[in-house]
């Protein structure tokens, strides 16, 4: 009996202590003002060790640490509920950021003197993702993405088509692609995000870009400003594989980098993934066609990548100057040739020729927001969409996303409602 | 002896025991092909699917286990496997023992024995945000937590086998036990655990698998610690913009080695149990 | 007379700690979920209470009624899929075959596998390999792939479950094959049984807690099913195959209607364990029976 007790003492003591031993963390940076970074771009982690150590040998006054954890979401969700919140947080400019500005997370930094160089349409994407408007600026745009439609360079010159303008004239391509028994479009419609890559490029084009914020207002439904776009996007799939809920994003990136499609539309994101698999292709990209009007067609470009200063960092003078480190123009170049990122910041930076089709616009400054940028996730307006080009049914897609969209921001629209209410008169 | 076992072996199940292995090699088989081809090797065709890869490099191999720091997840994800499945089995058949020899006249441990057992259908997304809070506050935020809550997780089930297993085990052991004047606490540890030994392989096994491929709870427990388990790590291989499957089929094959290795010991000590709890 | 305690004190003292350590770390979290679901907590942030509102809406969700009957229905057709394959896999296994340590660890592969590994593979089969067959012997349905038919797609989903879930199933049966003593076979050798009846009315009597257990931890496992979802489908075609386990994380955590979810959560529990607790009663009688 001793002896057993005696044995699971030991046994305790070194589970004990083999428990307590890997969870001494790092102190060895005392004196110094800890900034830590958690950012959500876990593909740009290399980019991100390399900016964390090129700082901290030029800085003996803060030690930055940034982390780029996998699944970033769920650790940011669960910091917060453990009130350890980190100083920075790198976050995509999309609902996420209307939540939680609107919840008092993050710091309002409109003194910071790096905005200045920031391209303003850009903060105004931000700006405007504020569910009711909120005195101050919440975020540094740092990078931008956009979607439109990837193409084949070499397939299109070898059979010389022109890069289409209009709608008519992309309808007309693809019928000129088919005939010649080349496959117009690949999709990756299995994983349901893939299908908001048209739908975005097509709502920029076709639905006013403060479409959410109205519906919210009351003022309009989706069946009403989305009818085009959802049409639209119908007739798109009729240009791409047999069955394209069969194939993911993976998929889709693979054949296309096979030649086994001229065209993919999807976002400038999915480039360094086709390289990958085809690393000597000639990608090229251009703009949805979504109008007959050239001139209505814009950019759909949003904040991919934001830095946001949290209000409960102790030294928020140490977090501007991080992101000042971050904002050099060698540090954002770096950023944009790993990742095929477009920056936020003027100057004279080099685009990556896959975006050759899309400088024009970007120069202009004429660029729109992903509509989906204001969907909340919860309410998977992909898997709607999905449904709906599964089924071809366009009244009911438009009716289920109006309950939906209802049932799922009643909070949103309830606090835009009231803050119409009290400021509406005086604007 | 020899030829009398020989005799009876049983041909035409062993054959159609092999056939059906097929359904569990093909997919195996195409998990190695594709984590010994590159990433421009990879096709949607097929015969592409289908065919080996052009050289056998373990170049794959050699990058995932950089890329996860394999052998400081190994040693965290062994750590933390193996503490829990001692401490499972130490519990569980403890906990088992008390509640199984009772339940049958004691509403209480009934009551308890229920209880605990429902636990195993609390999903775990419920449970997810609060244990966050509540381990950073009780400053468990780390292996110890992650441990502690594994073990409060699988004792649900782990109950659940203890208890069946101990219907079959007679009564008139412990009381010929107690008759020469041993404490229950002494019985227990002479008598019921050693001859729960098959049990305690297959509860090892459950245990050690659903623990060994567990991603959530390192990931909301110590989220942000900097500390990976394999899981944790080969998280990276996954992302939304560009997945690599060759090295995450590399990695995925590398975590599956200790594992096995674990299984094939634990079957010789359910087959020995066979030995030990045919002395009924 | 110092005896030490008595038997009814051990075994106090050995359930009170064990006990107190899982309502400290599975019962407490459990109640702070319920009280969360009787507000619109985001997950961060301020929240109101809003009183039953998260039960009243998930009544009249379509999405939810939805995700319970592909759940229940993908339990069902699991469960007994999974119950018939390992029970005859764990009958052979357990016979004089040859080679059998080296085949119970094959066939145990893959629930080792994790199931993000297992999805990507069945995805394959699914996406490309399948159709290919389905084209050679001119089926029209295998022609195309399940996964993209939100009429075939839950059966995909199935045979992955199944597949993985199988070898756990078969240990379980064949430890308990292990407990039937060779005397009963003896003895029925001598009645003359064989077959059908000898399994009938001599193993599987002696079995039937190893059958509760596999049938309750297969309800379960199944009615939770989440990772192969999230690897093979995320809840698509068209919605298809969005379970409960998949709602409640993908808008609870990842999204912003955690206070939402956990009320689904709640009633989700209170689901399972009647489910349970019914399956296990019945069980039960059955034994008691035989």
């Amino acid at each position: 009996m001793k002896m057993r007790k005696a044995v699971s003492l030991i046994l305790a003591a070194s589970v004990l202590s083999a428990l307590v031993l890997p969870g001494c963390g790092s102190d060895e940076n005392s004196g110094k003002t800890e900034i830590e970074i958690l950012q959500y771009k876990p593909e740009a982690a290399a980019y991100f060790d390399q900016v964390e150590e090129e700082f901290n040998a030029a800085h003996d006054d803060i030690h930055l640490t940034i982390s780029s954890p996998n699944d970033a979401s769920t650790i940011m969700r669960t910091r917060f509920i453990r009130e350890d919140y980190p100083d920075i947080i790198g976050i995509g400019g999309d609902i996420n950021y209307s939540y939680y500005v609107d919840a008092g997370i993050l710091a309002d930094v409109s003194d910071y003197e790096g905005l200045a160089d920031i391209n303003p349409t850009y903060v105004d994407i931000l700006e405007s993702l504020e569910i009711v408007p909120t005195e101050g600026t919440y975020g540094v745009p740092y990078v931008a993405n956009a979607a439109g439609i990837l193409y084949n360079r070499d397939l299109f010159e070898e059979h010389g088509w022109e890069i289409p303008e209009t709608w008519d004239e992309l309808v007309a391509l693809c019928e000129d692609i088919q005939a010649e028994g080349i496959l117009p479009f690949y999709f990756g419609f299995r994983d349901t995000w893939t299908c908001l890559a048209p739908w975005n490029a097509l709502a920029v084009g076709l639905a006013p870009s403060d479409t959410c914020q109205n519906v919210n207002a009351g003022e309009t439904t989706f069946s009403e400003e989305y009818r085009e776009t959802a049409e639209k996007c119908l007739q798109l799939v009729d240009y791409g594989p047999d069955d394209p809920f069969a194939y993911g994003y993976n998929d889709a990136c693979t054949a296309f980098a096979n030649g086994e499609s001229a065209m993919y539309p999807i976002g400038s994101y999915a480039v360094p993934q086709i390289l990958s698999v085809n690393p000597d292709m000639n990608i090229d990209s251009f703009v949805m066609p979504a109008n007959n009007d050239p001139s209505k067609n814009t950019l759909n470009s949003g904040v991919d990548l934001m830095f946001a200063v949290t209000e409960e960092c102790k030294n928020k003078d140490a977090a501007l100057e991080v992101l000042d480190f971050l904002l050099e123009d060698d540090n954002i170049q770096a950023y944009i040739d790993d990742q095929n990122a477009i920056p936020c910041k003027m100057g004279d930076f080099t685009l990556a020729s896959q975006l050759d089709g899309m400088t024009s616009f970007i120069e202009e400054g004429n660029m729109t927001d992903y509509q989906d940028h204001y969907y909340p996730s919860e309410m998977a307006a992909d898997a709607l969409i999905q449904t709906f080009l599964i089924n071809k049914d366009v009244d009911k897609f438009l009716s289920d996303f109006d309950t939906r969209w209802q049932r799922y921001n009643r909070d949103i629209i309830r606090e835009v409602q009231e803050y119409n209410e009290e400021h509406g008169s005086d604007e | 002896m020899y030829e009398k076992m020989k005799a009876r072996v049983n041909w035409p199940v062993t054959i159609l025991l092999f056939i059906g292995l097929l359904t569990i090699i093909f997919p195996l088989y195409m998990a190695v092909v594709i984590a010994f081809k590159q990433p421009s090797e990879m096709t949607t065709s097929i015969s592409g699917i289908l065919s080996l890869p052009r050289t056998w490099s373990l170049s794959n191999f050699a990058q995932a286990m950089e890329v996860t720091d394999f052998w400081r997840s190994l040693g965290n994800s062994l750590l933390v496997t193996v503490l829990t499945v001692v401490l499972s089995i130490l519990l569980h058949s403890l906990m088992g023992y008390a509640v199984g020899r009772n339940k049958a006249h004691s509403k209480v441990y009934n009551v308890v024995y229920l209880f605990i057992v429902s636990g195993m259908f609390v999903p775990f997304a419920i449970l997810m945000m609060p244990l966050a809070k509540q381990t950073a506050e009780m400053h468990l935020a780390n292996w110890a937590g992650v441990i502690l809550l594994y073990v409060v997780f699988y004792m649900p089930m782990n109950l659940l086998l203890y208890t069946g297993y101990l219907v079959n085990i007679p009564i008139a052991l412990e009381e010929a036990a107690r008759v020469d004047g041993a404490s229950t606490w002494r019985t227990f540890w002479k008598i019921i655990f050693p001859i729960m030994k098959p049990m305690h392989a297959t509860v090892a096994v459950i245990t050690a698998l659903a623990v060994w491929n567990d991603v959530m709870t390192p990931l909301v427990i110590m989220a942000g610690s900097g500390q990976n388990t394999l899981p944790l790590a080969q998280l990276t291989f996954q992302t939304q913009f560009g997945t690599n499957y060759n090295l995450a089929f590399a990695s995925y094959l590398l975590a599956l080695i200790p594992i096995i290795i674990f299984y094939v010991i634990c079957q010789k000590q359910i087959i020995n149990g066979v030995v030990n709890g045919a002395v009924k | 007379m110092k005896k030490t305690l008595t038997a009814k004190q051990t075994y106090m003292l050995i359930t009170i700690p064990i006990l107190a350590l899982f309502v400290c770390f599975n019962t407490v979290p459990l109640i702070r979920g319920v009280i969360y679901s009787f507000t619109n907590f985001k997950g961060f942030g301020d929240y109101d209470w809003v009183g039953f509102r998260n039960y009243i809406d998930l009544f009249t969700d379509p999405r939810i009624g939805n995700s319970y009957l592909f759940t229940i229905k993908l339990a069902i057709v699991a469960t007994i899929v999974t119950n018939v394959i390992s029970l005859i896999l764990a009958l052979g296994l357990n016979s004089k075959i040859k080679g059998k340590t080296f085949l119970r660890a094959a066939y145990f592969v893959p629930n080792v596998l994790g199931a993000l590994v297992v999805g990507y593979i069945f995805q394959y089969i699914f996406t490309y390999i399948l159709p290919e067959l389905g084209k050679m012997i001119g089926s029209e349905t295998f022609s195309t792939s399940m996964l993209s038919n939100e009429n075939t797609a839950w059966i995909a989903i199935v045979v992955v479950c199944a597949w993985q879930n199988i070898a756990m199933n078969t240990i379980i049966y064949i430890s308990g094959l292990q407990t039937v003593p060779e005397d009963v076979y003896e003895a029925g050798d001598l009645d003359g049984a064989t077959g059908w009846k000898k399994f009938r009315y001599l193993t599987f009597p002696l079995i039937i807690p190893f059958f509760t257990i596999n049938m309750v931890l297969c309800v379960k496992n199944f009615l939770m099913v989440f990772d192969q979802i999230m690897a093979m489908t995320q809840g698509g075609p068209a919605q298809s195959t969005e379970s409960i386990s998949y709602l409640i994380y993908n808008n609870g955590m990842k999204g912003g209607s955690f206070g939402y979810q956990s009320a689904n959560a709640v009633v989700f529990f209170i689901v399972i364990v009647v489910i349970s607790v019914a399956q296990m009663s019945i069980s039960n009688k059955k034994e008691e029976q035989l």
